[in-house]
Order: structure tokens, then C-alpha cells, then sequence
């Protein structure tokens, strides 16, 4: 049989049956387009919060007080530093600002902006921005869902905070953080350490927490005994505690969708099964005629299997493109909420593309198996039948 | 030459549903021949035709066509026994309504490995020969039963078949499309095709280039 013979008469099949294979076609496409936002948008989050992990610091050391963590002094810091094989021992300062109006909380991170060793990650933000004139005055930096409610409130130039003598604080508005950071900075207000200190009500001589890296992998253990010897009132969490609680939700929640996914493809390889294994009298009468006209088992399993691949194939193709178009388009409305959980603020975040050859691989072997095996079994006992019986 | 040998065909075997189509039957056509196998609906003699055409294979017995046994064929072997040797013409024309007269009958040439090229000169040759030339690209599903059966006796030409087996081919004809037919099998035997025709159409009672009529009742040949 010569293949170009073989394919014009596959897709002239292909052509003048199309509205037999429309729904197969529309669901294949739902179900890849389904997975491979749920891929895309997984393996984007992923790989942001990694990178934006990889710059965080070794450890995180909170002073807690009859079971709640409180403010950490920072005379901990000189403790901390006379430990062998720790660096870059710092104060933070952060804590949520509750905008009462708007019935949302903002996140508000002091930065010591004299401090070498400042968060690679708000120096990456600030890098960005000229902050030479940022010390002038009480001054801020904030995310895009903070300006969208600052904007519908109308502070635009600056906000009043209310301290906790509920004196008044304005601080104005710097400039605006990029959209690409609405991931990690959403809800972000960045400030002095000590303008935040004092909006916080965090004393001169205290932080949030203080962090510390330690280079050697091999020394982590023995320095939070240290840690814990220096001070024994403190929770210490290490950067690899945090990444296996990002591990954990992701892996629940693409679990969750994994599981979605092969219930979903299992019923329709179950519908597509019983649809051909309860095959019509025109597609038994099809494979009859073949057979009569010359054509071999083999041949009519060929064809079959050629025009499934075919359908199977563009389907996955389109629902891929399509999951592309929707997730870093358009943004996976709905879909990113899920992800995301329902944020206080609304994040308009974007989506970088992550996308990894083996992972499509996968899906589409996942995918294209099943499919392929629910067509030819059946089509196999309908092709091995008496051409009679089928024709009748 | 053909060559039927005590050919048995039983179906559901060793069931409470067993029955048994043929018995015994055993003849022989001539090459360039054309034999009417005639009987009643259920006698027997579309179970032939199809064993004749290895379409479905026997409980027992030979059929020997140039000396080969088609009856144990494998599907690859058979299959390509009815694409070299073999055209089919059914009684409700068994075409591919969405299919153009010219896709139809272009698809029983396709397992014989011929290019595009050498398919679309055999397709004019054949529909010249049934004479529906006129109507090769229209849709099967637009034709007229006369014109579907021309395209099916296209089909069944367009191999170079040896042999022309036909299954009740007026059922679904009117007179006229019946004579027409019947001339048609007259210019098919006059290229020298064996030509084996099962019906019950008293139309092809004591044609004069018909060679032998086979009575079939309840599976066995009467005489």
C-alpha cells in the first residue's frame, strides 16, 4: 500500500466524516487544554517562588514568648554572629497594615537601605527604581494591588497611617512596583526600616525575626543547635522547611487536578471504548466494504489508527496552544485564584512561561495511549468479523 | 478454473444455535463462464458467494481457484486475493455515501500498492467500461439506484478482476436498470471475466450467454 495514497484517502475520510469525529475532537481538546493550564500554571508558580527562594536566607530565627512568636531583639544579632560558619546575620522587619475602608491588609517591609547585605530580593525590586531621592522624606514603594486601592480611595500622592497612639503617619508615595512582581509583591508596601519600625510599633531595639545564612550545607545542623544554645526561647525555620511547605501545597494541589484529570480522561477513553465497541451499523458497514473491495486487517487497523492518531494529535496540539494563549496571555482567569487562593488584594499577576519539553512529552503519551487502545481494540474485533456480518 | 469441494458451512458450531448453511456442495465453473446460483432468501447461496469470495471462510471443504485452496487462506493472503482477483457487486451496492463515484472506486485499488497516477487512469477506464463517467464526481449519496449500481460495477472493474462475483444485483432495481444490468454482464463476459450471479430474480431465467444455473435449496445443490 503507497503511503501518499494510503493518506489522501485517510483525509479525504477525515474530510467528508468530520461531523462524526467533532465531539471526540471538542472533548479531546477540553480535556488537554484542562491539564496543560493546570501544568503551565504549576510550573510557572513553581519556579518563581524556587528563584524567589533560592534568595531568601538559611535560616529565621523568631523570639517566642509563652507559645507566640513576638519581636525578636536585635542585640541577637551580635549572639548570632560569634557562631562559627554564619554570615550575614540581619534584622527584618515586616507585618500586616489592616486598611479598615477597604477591609483588606497590606503587607508593610522595612528596609535597612544602608545595610550591604539587604534581601537580594527587595534589592532586586529596588534596583530597578532610583531610590536617591527615596531618603529624603518618609517615603514608600508600593505593589500594584496596594495602588489600585490606594487609587480607588484616592491617596495618590500619599497615605495616612495610623500608628498605634493613633497619631496620624502620612508617608508619600514613591513609585510603583512593576506588574511582572505582583507575584512575590502584590501587597507590598516598602519603607525605611525605621519609618516601618515605627508604623509596625516595633521598638528601636527590635525586629520581626532575624535572619542568617550558613554557606555549608554540612554545618546547618550543628548551628541551629548553636542557635537554640544561644537562645533557647526561639522557633527556627530553615529555607528548607519553607520549600517543602510550598512542595507540599503545590504537590496537594496539582494533586487534586492530577487526580481530576485521570478520572476525567479515564471516562472519556470509556465513552470513546464503548462508542466503538457498540460501533454503528455505518462504521461496521465501512470496515465490511473495505475488506470486500481488498483491504487487510492489518490495512483497516491502519487506517483506524492513522485517523484517530490524527484526531487525537490535533486535539492535543490545539488544547496545548490554546492553555498556552489562556494561562500567559490572558492570565488563566479563575483558573489562577484557585493557585493563588483568593487573595485579599486582587493580584493581576502574570504567568512566565516555564515549560519543559519532557513535561508535554509526558501528557501526551498519557494522553495518546489510552485514546489510541480504546480505538483499536474494538475496531480489531469488528475488522477480524466476516466481512458479510459486517456489511449486513 | 473453480473448484468447489464438499464445502460445509456450519455457523454458531456446537450450539444450541447451530446451523448448517451448505451441505456437501461440490462444482466446478469454468474460467470465462458466467453461472447463476438461484434460490430462495436463505437458501444457502450468499454464504457461497461470500465463501467464493474468501469473505468468510467454510466449516469444511475446499475452494479451489487456479488450484489454490482460498478456503484456509490467512486474512493477509485473502485479502489480497480479493484485491487482485476478485470484484465484488452487492445488492444494496455497499459504496461509500459521502465518497465521490471516482474516491469510491479509487479505494479498491489502494492495497494494490498502484500510485496516484496509475489509480486515476484504471478509475477512467472503469467508469467508461460501466458507463457512468458523466457522474464520476459526483457524491455516491446524490446517484440514482441505477447509477449506484453502475458505480459499484466500476468498482468491481477496476482491479482487472478475474472473477465477478455478484449478490443479488437487481434486488434494489427497477425493469429497466434490470436489463441494463443484465447487459452489462453480457459485455463483462465478452472481456472474458467468470462471472457468478446469486439471485432469485426470475430476470435471469434462460439468458442466453448465461453457461450454468445452480439451484441452492436448504444449503444443498438440487438438480
Amino acid at each position: 500500500m503507497k503511503n501518499n495514497v494510503f493518506f489522501n484517502f485517510l483525509f479525504l475520510l477525515l474530510t467528508k466524516h468530520k461531523s462524526k469525529h467533532i465531539a471526540i475532537f471538542i472533548i479531546s481538546t477540553l480535556i488537554v487544554f484542562l491539564i496543560s493550564c493546570v501544568m503551565f500554571i504549576s510550573s510557572s508558580l513553581q519556579k518563581e517562588i524556587y528563584s524567589t527562594l533560592d534568595s531568601q536566607s538559611d535560616f529565621v530565627i523568631q523570639k517566642m514568648n509563652a507559645g507566640k512568636s513576638v519581636d525578636t531583639p536585635i542585640s541577637w544579632i551580635d549572639d548570632f554572629n560569634q557562631i562559627n560558619g554564619v554570615t550575614n546575620v540581619q534584622q527584618r522587619v515586616y507585618g500586616k497594615y489592616y486598611f479598615e475602608f477597604a477591609n483588606v491588609s497590606f503587607t508593610i517591609v522595612g528596609i535597612d537601605l544602608f545595610e550591604e547585605n539587604a534581601n537580594k530580593d527587595l534589592k532586586k525590586l529596588l534596583n530597578i527604581l532610583d531610590i536617591s531621592e527615596f531618603l529624603t522624606k518618609d517615603s514608600m514603594i508600593i505593589g500594584d494591588g496596594v495602588k489600585k486601592i490606594f487609587d480607588k480611595y484616592h491617596y495618590s500622592n500619599e497615605f495616612s497611617f495610623r500608628t498605634v497612639n493613633q497619631e496620624i503617619k502620612k508617608v508619600s508615595i514613591f513609585k510603583n512596583l512593576p506588574k511582572e512582581f505582583n507575584l512575590v509583591a502584590n501587597d507590598l508596601i516598602i519603607m525605611d526600616i525605621n519609618l516601618a519600625k515605627e508604623i509596625l510599633n516595633i521598638k528601636d531595639e527590635e525586629s520581626t525575626d532575624i535572619v542568617l545564612n550558613v554557606p555549608n550545607d554540612l554545618e546547618r545542623a550543628n548551628v541551629k543547635i548553636e542557635l537554640i544554645l544561644k537562645h533557647s526561647n526561639t522557633r527556627i525555620i530553615q529555607k528548607e522547611d519553607i520549600k517543602k511547605a510550598y512542595e507540599n501545597m503545590f504537590n496537594y494541589k496539582g494533586g487534586i487536578f492530577l487526580v481530576l484529570f485521570i478520572i476525567v480522561l479515564v471516562t472519556f477513553i470509556l465513552i470513546l471504548f464503548q462508542r466503538y465497541s457498540m460501533i454503528n451499523s455505518s462504521d461496521k458497514k465501512e470496515i465490511g466494504i473495505l475488506k470486500a473491495v481488498g483491504w487487510s486487517i492489518k490495512d483497516i487497523i491502519k487506517l483506524k489508527i492513522t485517523e484517530t492518531f490524527i484526531i487525537g494529535f490535533l486535539a492535543f496540539i490545539l488544547g496545548i496552544i490554546l492553555a498556552f494563549i489562556f494561562v500567559f496571555i490572558l492570565n488563566a482567569p479563575i483558573l489562577s485564584n484557585i493557585f493563588l487562593g483568593f487573595q485579599n488584594l486582587q493580584n493581576d499577576v502574570s504567568f512566565i512561561p516555564n515549560i519543559e519539553f519532557s513535561t508535554i512529552f509526558m501528557l501526551f503519551l498519557f494522553f495518546m495511549i489510552p485514546f489510541l487502545s480504546a480505538v483499536l481494540i474494538p475496531v480489531w474485533k469488528i475488522a477480524v468479523l466476516d466481512a458479510n456480518e459486517s456489511m449486513k | 478454473m473453480i473448484k468447489i469441494v464438499n464445502l460445509n458451512k456450519i455457523f454458531n458450531e456446537n450450539t444450541k444455535k447451530e446451523f448448517q448453511a451448505l451441505k456437501d456442495i461440490t462444482f466446478e465453473i469454468e474460467d470465462f463462464s458466467c453461472v447463476i446460483l438461484k434460490g430462495i432468501s436463505g437458501s444457502g447461496k450468499s454464504t457461497l458467494l461470500s465463501i467464493l469470495g474468501a469473505l468468510s471462510k467454510p466449516s469444511s471443504g475446499k475452494v479451489l481457484i487456479d488450484n489454490e485452496n482460498i478456503a484456509k487462506l490467512p486474512d493477509l493472503h485473502a485479502s489480497s486475493f480479493r484485491a487482485k482477483k476478485l470484484g465484488f457487486i452487492f445488492q444494496s451496492y455497499n459504496l461509500f455515501n459521502e465518497l465521490s463515484v471516482k474516491d469510491n472506486i479509487s479505494l479498491a485499488l489502494i492495497p494494490l500498492g498502484f500510485s496516484q497516477k496509475q489509480i486515476d487512469e484504471k478509475v477512467e477506464k472503469a467508469i467508461a467500461l460501466a458507463n457512468i463517467s458523466h457522474k464520476k464526481d459526483e457524491i455516491v449519496y446524490n446517484l440514482s439506484g441505477g447509477e449506484k449500481q453502475r458505480c459499484a460495477i466500476a468498482r468491481a472493474l477496476a482491479n482487472d478482476a478475474q472473477i465477478i462475483l455478484c449478490d443479488e444485483p437487481t434486488a434494489n432495481l427497477d425493469y429497466d436498470n434490470s436489463i441494463k444490468f443484465i447487459e452489462v454482464l453480457k459485455e463483462l463476459k465478452k472481456l472474458n471475466k467468470t462471472i457468478i450471479v446469486a439471485t432469485h430474480d426470475p430476470i435471469f431465467d434462460n439468458l442466453d450467454f448465461v453457461d450454468k444455473t445452480i439451484n441452492i435449496k436448504n444449503g444443498m445443490i438440487c438438480e
